[in-house]
């Protein structure tokens, strides 16, 4: 087995389709997540905090480009990743799909949905796919300043005393069981990755997103659960539930209004 | 809890100076500590620091924006040196 070479070649056809869809899921998922991010340069709860949230979206941006570029590897056409595909087609995280209402909704998002993203990227750091070693020790060092951020928002939010903690509670119930299911689903193309060595089994991957998110989630008296059932309707193609972001964000992320005009 | 302001202090090489390099509010040194790195972002620094602006102690001065914490009694250097 070689797996130093790109894509996977010297892999079944099934564990190279599954590594394809891992880093589609993520680089769609961060990238809506730098959208989601960008909304909030303004209006957060101060400059400080508004001008992290546009740093943050850029680093989710870079890193979606990065894993886009990786997955020509794979025979895709980054450039059609990027900008010619259809909402359906998206295979960023669930709870992403919406825009975030306010900054608890925010906070839980940068807590699970990126700490998710991160658990996922260790999980492809520590696998068999050399090639992309390098990029994911950058990218987990821009992240260890999401999680600072999110940490710090977590717990002032949730030792407060009024609508803040009772919002963040509501952000985290919704957003957390999706991005379980998203991160480990443990169905049939997470099973092969995890027997080629190539990412980490469901059991651990739940259990590595405990480790990093129970302490936070203790001040609201809650625990990323150890065993999900996937939702009826599960997208095993894509890698996530049925549904997709919504409409006015992917046509930012393709950047469809301003492209027609300036990109021959 | 009130915000906090930090002052920002940094390097691009190692065996320079730190540098003030300008100042942020925030609830916590940890927030204070990712916005100093997320917003004083436009070198590559070698090594960037936050102090506490209420912990920086005045030596001859009792105005400006360090004179919050001056210190009263015997401790104290009077404003005009030794004169």
């Amino acid at each position: 087995m070689n797996v130093l070479d790109p894509g996977l070649p010297h892999h079944p056809e099934p564990a190279r389709q599954a590594f394809r869809r891992l880093l589609l899921g993520m680089a769609d998922t961060k990238r809506i997540l730098g959208i989601r991010y960008s909304d909030w340069l303004l209006g957060a709860p101060s400059i400080e905090a508004g001008i992290a949230a546009s740093s943050m979206a850029q680093d989710e941006w870079g890193h979606a480009r990065l894993l886009y570029a990786t997955l020509k590897d794979f025979g895709a056409d980054p450039e059609a990743l990027e900008h010619d595909r259809h909402e359906n087609a998206y295979a960023s995280w669930d709870p992403l799909d919406e825009p975030l209402p306010d900054w608890a909704w925010v906070t839980a998002t940068m807590m699970v949905v990126d700490g998710g993203l991160s658990v996922a990227l260790e999980g492809i750091l520590e696998g068999a796919y050399e090639p992309l070693q390098g990029r994911m020790q950058k990218m987990l060092g821009e992240e260890e300043f999401h999680e600072a951020l999110a940490e710090a928002w977590f717990t002032r939010l949730a030792s407060s005393q009024g609508e803040g903690r009772v919002h963040l509670k509501s952000a985290v119930e919704a957003v957390l069981p999706a991005t379980l299911s998203c991160l480990a689903p443990g169905d049939e193309a997470h099973a092969v990755l995890a027997e080629e060595g190539l990412f980490p089994g469901a059991e651990a991957l739940r259990s590595r997103l405990a480790a990093r998110l129970d302490p936070s989630l203790s001040h609201l008296g809650m625990s990323v659960p150890l065993e999900v059932a996937l939702d009826e309707g599960w997208d095993s193609t894509r890698g996530r539930g049925p549904g997709h972001p919504g409409l006015e964000a992917v046509e930012r992320a393709r950047g469809d209004r301003n492209r027609a005009l300036f990109v021959e | 809890m009130e915000e906090q302001v930090f002052d920002v202090f940094a390097r691009k090489n190692r065996g320079e100076s730190l540098t003030h390099i300008g100042y942020l509010s925030a609830l916590t040194p940890e927030l204070a500590r990712v916005y100093a790195w997320k917003t004083y972002d436009e070198e590559n620094w070698f090594e960037m620091c936050i102090v506490p602006r209420d912990q920086i102690i005045p030596v001859n001065r009792t105005d400006g924006p360090f004179a919050g914490a001056a210190l009263t009694g015997p401790g104290r250097v009077d404003q005009g040196g030794r004169g």
